[in-house]
């Protein structure tokens, strides 16, 4: 049986990675290019992503080793992170209230 | 990441020191009513594998876009993958024109052979024959030899494009990219509409502050053209779909695009169709359209192309290589005929990127070297003049 990871870290770089699978809550991932044992906080559907480390409010989101936007709220580790905490730097309104 | 050491390259050293790694007799009609002429000379003859031709909707009319279509025929006729053309036309002022160009453009075997000088059709078909034999036995004369790096001028291509493509074939492709331009050879990133909303982050990877400006220019000015026409993409993206799949900003959708060309610095940006004039990462203005843009590659000397896939778009060029590297396992299993490699065991979690990286780095060798690539093997040739396209700035 060849193996068959969960997660995909485009870049070394990154500071999210890719759900290669539906990931449940409480699952613990390790896998070779993750530095330590990865909790899942929230659900993650297939194809979204995964906070690697805790991101503050305002810091960049980092995918292939580029910013692709930021947190418009804090995620934390093993959290998904997706439009209801990560917006665009550029063509965007970030949501208020 | 490493990539071991591949085997060698070889290639067709031309007179003008670009390399090719096919070596092909071209049937080139410059009117639409000869495209089937070309085609019947190119089918009767015995050796297949060295003659192409193509088929497409000019007939000489002139437009504003005259500079665009006297380049690109001009620019097709000589791309190194070819030792000899054999242009047919009505015989016409801006047919002589293009020719005049391509002869200009590179010392090689360009005949012109016209309707008007022919004393018939089925002449003219006699006589392009004729004129194929002529130049065969030089052609196949031209021997393979071991090439350097810089003969690499690699196109990258997505078309078909599915939410696996930018985690999946893409960044793979990028991998490869950045071996090759790290030992010297050229690739080309293209599709500006594609690079829509992450063009700022392309910049700053330029050599130079000009080359930086250029990106960001070419993208402006799609954007004003997107605008006359009275379209604004920009505020439906990501759309739902996309959303729904986990891309979450115009940032990342289109990095994903650009994924293709990896980390490495940008040495220049080239209008449609013109060549690159030293080694390095270029990004080529063209449109989204997969075989305008693979005919502006050809135009510009690339003779290699990477074209990632996930519906198994079966587009191929009558005079580049064009390698197809699928995105998800799934369509790689149903359509094995139009695919040399299945990127998608990166979203299978059984290969890793660096690892895709590697085997698309050594198809890239491969194909070089000669093997037959699925879009040629299915006798796939496709040609797009791009017409209309900056009529509007």
């Amino acid at each position: 049986m060849a193996r068959v990871n969960s997660l995909i870290v485009l870049d070394a770089r990154d500071n999210i990675a890719i759900a290669l699978q539906e990931l449940p809550v409480g699952m613990r991932i390790e896998q070779s290019d993750i530095a330590s044992i990865l909790e899942v906080k929230t659900i993650i559907p297939r194809g979204h992503k995964i906070a690697l480390v805790d991101i503050a409010k305002g810091d960049p989101i980092i995918k292939y080793g580029e910013r692709m936007g930021h947190a418009y709220l804090p995620i934390v580790r093993g959290a998904h992170a997706h439009t209801h905490n990560v917006i665009g730097d550029r063509v965007s309104t970030e949501p208020t209230g | 990441m490493s990539i071991s050491t591949p085997s060698l390259l070889t290639g067709f050293l031309r007179k003008n020191g670009k390399w090719g790694f096919r070596n092909y007799i071209l049937i080139l009609p410059l009117h639409n009513a000869l495209n089937q002429l070309a085609e019947e000379v190119r089918v009767s003859h015995p050796a297949q594998t060295v003659i192409t031709s193509v088929a497409h909707d000019w007939s000489g009319e002139i437009d504003s876009d005259w500079d665009r279509i006297h380049r690109v025929f001009s620019g097709f006729a000589v791309n190194p993958n070819v030792g000899a053309t054999i242009v047919i036309g009505v015989g016409s002022a801006v047919e002589e024109e293009i020719v005049q160009a391509a002869r200009a453009k590179r010392e090689m075997p360009i005949a012109y052979l016209t309707l008007k000088d022919s004393g018939g059709f089925d002449n003219l078909r006699k006589l392009v024959a004729e004129s194929v034999s002529e130049v065969f036995p030089l052609v196949t004369s031209i021997k393979r030899e071991s090439a350097p790096w810089s003969a690499i001028v690699l196109g990258l291509e997505c078309g078909g494009s599915d939410a696996y493509s930018g985690i999946t074939a893409n960044p793979a492709l990028g991998v490869a990219s950045d071996k090759f331009v790290e030992l010297g050879g050229t690739s080309i990133l293209a599709e500006t509409m594609e690079i829509l909303g992450a063009e700022h982050l392309l910049a700053a990877r330029a050599k130079t502050p000009e080359v930086g400006q250029a990106i960001i220019d070419v993208v402006a000015r799609y954007e004003r053209s997107i605008t006359y026409e009275g379209i604004d993409i920009r505020g439906a993206q990501p759309s739902r779909g996309n959303i729904e799949g986990g891309l979450t900003t115009l940032e990342e959708k289109s990095l994903g695009a650009a994924k293709k060309a990896g980390n490495a610095p940008f040495t220049g940006v080239l209008d449609y169709a013109y060549v690159p004039t030293e080694p390095g990462l270029y990004f080529m203005d063209t449109p989204g359209h997969d075989i305008e843009q693979l005919t502006g590659f050809a135009a510009a000397d690339v003779n290699i192309t990477v074209f990632t896939t996930g519906r198994g778009t079966p587009t191929g060029s009558a005079v580049i290589p064009t390698i197809k590297a699928a995105t998800n396992t799934e369509m790689a299993i149903a359509l094995p005929d139009l695919i040399d490699l299945n990127a998608g065991t990166i979203a299978d979690g059984t290969e890793t990127l660096a690892e895709v990286g590697e085997r698309i780095f050594a198809e890239i060798v491969d194909v070089a070297n000669g093997k037959l690539t699925a879009a040629e093997r299915g006798g796939h040739r496709e040609f797009n003049l791009s017409r209309l396209y900056g009529s509007t700035q």
